[in-house]
């Protein structure tokens, strides 16, 4: 399993590179932007963590030539004040994000949702999710809670979809707008809000003490990582 | 004022008046003729000239007299008819009459001079009095300037052109650097500016360019001039000197007046940048002892690791790594607060707004308590039917963290602490409430303070050791800025059986309005 890893600290490139290696990724890593780019040139990686601060400008070329080839998953490194620049990743396509500083286990747990979901635009990889006591089957519409069939109106389905065929990742407002609601809604958050509050009352045991339907302030909403 | 005496109507009137008395003395003399004597006739006169004294300028009054004595002369003294006098005593008695008419002329006419005098100072005086007290009335230099030329136009009969400098005096004469009332001309304009840089009057009586049209008058402060006043007239006869006088002294009332505000401001900025410069100060040395603890922390973990690995126990490398997760989380908090705080300072701060949902906002901030909360100390209580909140979502999230963080840390270990929404009238509140020592009645402001630590919790019967207590004033300082940025309050309230309550107050805005929904629409 290859991994593209893009950062220019140095320190903490030797550290993440090492940490993967132990779970036996095979790293290459860049120091820049267009020695990223160069490298994805080269030869095919399985996944890409990119680092936002970097020298040589912005993210968004790097994720528009990994886009256009192949379904590589990236995974953007952002600091915490790169709010905007991370969402505009995010809604362009990129698979998750991370914000420094974060401890390798949640990494590895990204990395590898990001990976189970590849190759998603080929073949619907997930129709059906599992936890806890929630059993969602996308083919049959069927949605089940403690054993018991729960009826979810029409929209309502079509969100939990959404989020089903990309379970434990990030998806944004403005993903989820455009999908369920078209988009001229890309912007309509308050609807957002209040079926997802429909749908917490639907789902959820403690509805304000969610853990499945899990909020990421100011990104969008991550349905926690299905049981397997 | 200007006026020449004999064509305003109260000096006709007067005029009527000296006429009247005069013909009354003369009727009165030609029906008591034979009756009294010639010098009984002759006080008649003194007596008229006297009062017709009272209403007649110095000099008529003067002329009025001689020719009465003349005519008495002719009419009453022998011969009668003529001009010559036969008796030594007449003689006499004419000149004592002029002398003692023309006396009590000139002291009649110099009273009234007096009193003329004393009336015009007292309403100069009251013009200034007046000025004085509109000047006071605003801070606003284009409204004193407005005033004061109102009242130059009052005494001058014309409105003068101003010039009113904005700030300090600038290099050039720019504009835009000072206020310009009344339109003058670039010359005019040019001979303010030079007015006001040289703080000195021009123009006749002033001793400089007597040969002007035109008078410039400074409104001079105490050091220097606040700008400028012009007044032309017509060319060889200048107004009145007093005019001039009085016209200069309601100027320097506007230049004091401008000067003053100019030192009130200047005093308020020294004030305000002493403050920022003290906030930055004392802001400066607690990061920096903020980041000392946890930065100890981790460098004695990490070279203790370094160093003794292989003689500690697999359980002992276990602490010591968790030590160094735990204080870089620590140090990251710190830093996002201190971040947020420098951000929220600067002027025009653009906070993200959205529609959020009270309930997520919640969700995420238990989420994220429950990794250091494992006993589930921290509970959330939501009332139903809660509108959507508009606010900043990563903002309102940190401020909930860090009083979440801060219950957790200054109450006993088994007590709970409560995150409570309500939506009481024209607001929503989000509380977080512990069952802490509470805080000390003076410290409820202080602790809102930037770096405000440790002594606050002094009461009670919990002492949290020192390494709990670090880091509480940042957070607090981030929460209000954060809540105040919302057009909101973060308030501190003592709870009944003791502990605090820390509540968020935050203007509650009406969402808009759903449309349908379309995919419902769709297929139904």
């Amino acid at each position: 399993m290859k991994v593209l890893l893009v950062e220019d600290d140095r320190e903490l490139r030797n550290t993440l590179r090492d940490a993967l290696a132990v779970e036996g990724y095979d790293v290459v890593t860049a120091a820049s932007l267009s020695e990223g780019l160069a490298l994805l040139q080269h030869s095919p990686v399985d996944l890409v963590l990119l680092d936002l601060s970097l020298p040589d400008g912005e993210g968004d070329t790097l994720l528009a030539t990994l886009r256009r080839r192949q379904a590589t998953p990236l995974i953007v490194i952002s600091a915490r004040e790169g709010e905007g620049q991370k969402v505009r990743l995010l809604d362009a396509g990129a698979d998750d994000y991370l914000v420094k500083p974060f401890g390798v286990p949640e990494l590895l747990a990204r990395m590898r949702v990001a990976l189970r979901h590849r190759g998603t635009q080929v073949q619907p990889a997930v129709t059906r999710y599992v936890r806890d006591a929630l059993t969602v089957d996308l083919a049959s519409r069927e949605v089940l809670r403690d054993g018991q069939a729960v009826h979810l109106t029409p929209t309502e389905f079509n969100l939990l979809a959404r989020l089903v065929r990309h379970a434990g990742q990030v998806v944004t407002h403005r993903q989820l707008l455009t999908d369920v609601w078209g988009a001229d809604f890309s912007e309509h958050t308050h609807y957002l809000r209040l079926y997802m509050g429909q749908l917490r009352a639907k789902l959820e045991h403690e509805p304000a003490d969610p853990q499945l339907l899990l909020t990421e302030p100011g990104v969008g909403y991550r349905l926690a990582e299905a049981q397997d | 004022m200007s006026r020449p005496f004999f064509f305003s109507p109260s000096a006709l009137r007067r005029l009527a008046l000296a006429a009247a008395v005069w013909a009354l003395a003369w009727a009165a003399m030609a029906a008591l003729d034979g009756e009294v004597g010639l010098s009984g006739l002759a006080m008649l006169l003194v007596l008229a000239s006297a009062l017709a004294t009272l209403w007649l300028p110095i000099g008529a009054s003067l002329v009025a007299t001689a020719a009465a004595v003349a005519a008495f002369n002719w009419c009453f003294v022998p011969p009668r008819h003529a001009f010559a006098i036969d008796l030594r005593q007449d003689a006499l008695l004419l000149a004592g009459m002029l002398a003692v008419s023309w006396v009590v002329a000139a002291v009649v006419a110099r009273q009234r001079q007096l009193a003329d005098q004393s009336r015009a100072h007292a309403r100069q005086a009251e013009q200034l009095r007046q000025l004085g007290d509109a000047l006071r009335d605003t801070d606003d230099p284009a409204a004193q300037a407005g005033v004061l030329r109102d009242a130059l136009a009052q005494l001058l009969g014309s409105a003068p052109s101003l010039l009113v400098l904005a700030g300090a005096l600038p290099a050039q004469d720019e504009p835009q650097a000072a206020l310009v009332l009344g339109e003058p001309d670039a010359h005019a304009l040019s001979g303010l500016w030079h007015c006001t840089r040289q703080a000195q009057a021009f123009g006749p009586g002033t001793g400089r360019h007597a040969d002007l049209p035109e008078w410039y008058l400074p409104l001079r402060g105490r050091q220097a001039a606040f700008g400028a006043m012009r007044l032309a007239f017509k060319a060889p006869d200048p107004p009145d000197e007093a005019l001039r006088v009085q016209a200069q002294a309601l100027c320097d009332q506007m230049g004091l007046a401008l000067q003053r505000a100019q030192a009130r401001r200047e005093a308020a900025d020294a004030q305000r940048q002493a403050q920022v410069q003290g906030v930055r100060n004392a802001m400066l040395a607690a990061i920096s002892h903020d980041y000392r603890t946890p930065l100890a922390a981790i460098m004695g973990a990490a070279s203790s690791l370094q160093e003794q690995g292989e003689r500690l126990s697999a359980a002992q490398r276990r602490r010591l790594a968790q030590a160094i997760v735990d204080e870089t989380t620590q140090l990251s908090h710190l830093t996002d607060n201190t971040l947020q705080l420098a951000r929220l300072d600067t002027p025009d701060v653009q906070l993200q707004l959205d529609w959020e949902s009270a309930e997520e906002i919640v969700g995420s901030v238990l989420a994220r308590a429950r990794r250091h909360d494992p006993t589930r100390r921290v509970r959330a209580r939501l009332e139903p039917g809660l509108p959507l909140v508009r606010c900043d979502a990563i903002l309102l999230t940190q401020l909930l963290d860090n009083l979440v963080d801060n219950a957790l840390k200054y109450s006993p270990a088994e007590a709970p602490v409560e995150i409570l929404v309500r939506h009481p009238g024209e607001h929503l509140v989000f509380a977080v409430r512990d069952r802490g020592p509470g805080i000390a009645p003076g410290w409820r402001e202080r602790v809102f303070e930037v770096f405000q630590r440790g002594e606050v919790f002094q009461r009670g019967e919990v002492a949290p050791h020192a390494g709990q207590r670090r880091g509480a004033g940042v957070g607090l300082a981030v929460c209000r800025a954060i809540a105040r940025a919302h057009g909101g309050e973060l308030r501190l309230r003592p709870r009944g059986h003791g502990g605090t309550s820390f509540e968020c107050w935050l203007p509650a805005i009406p969402p808009p309005p759903m449309a349908e929904d379309p995919i419902t629409e769709a297929l139904a």
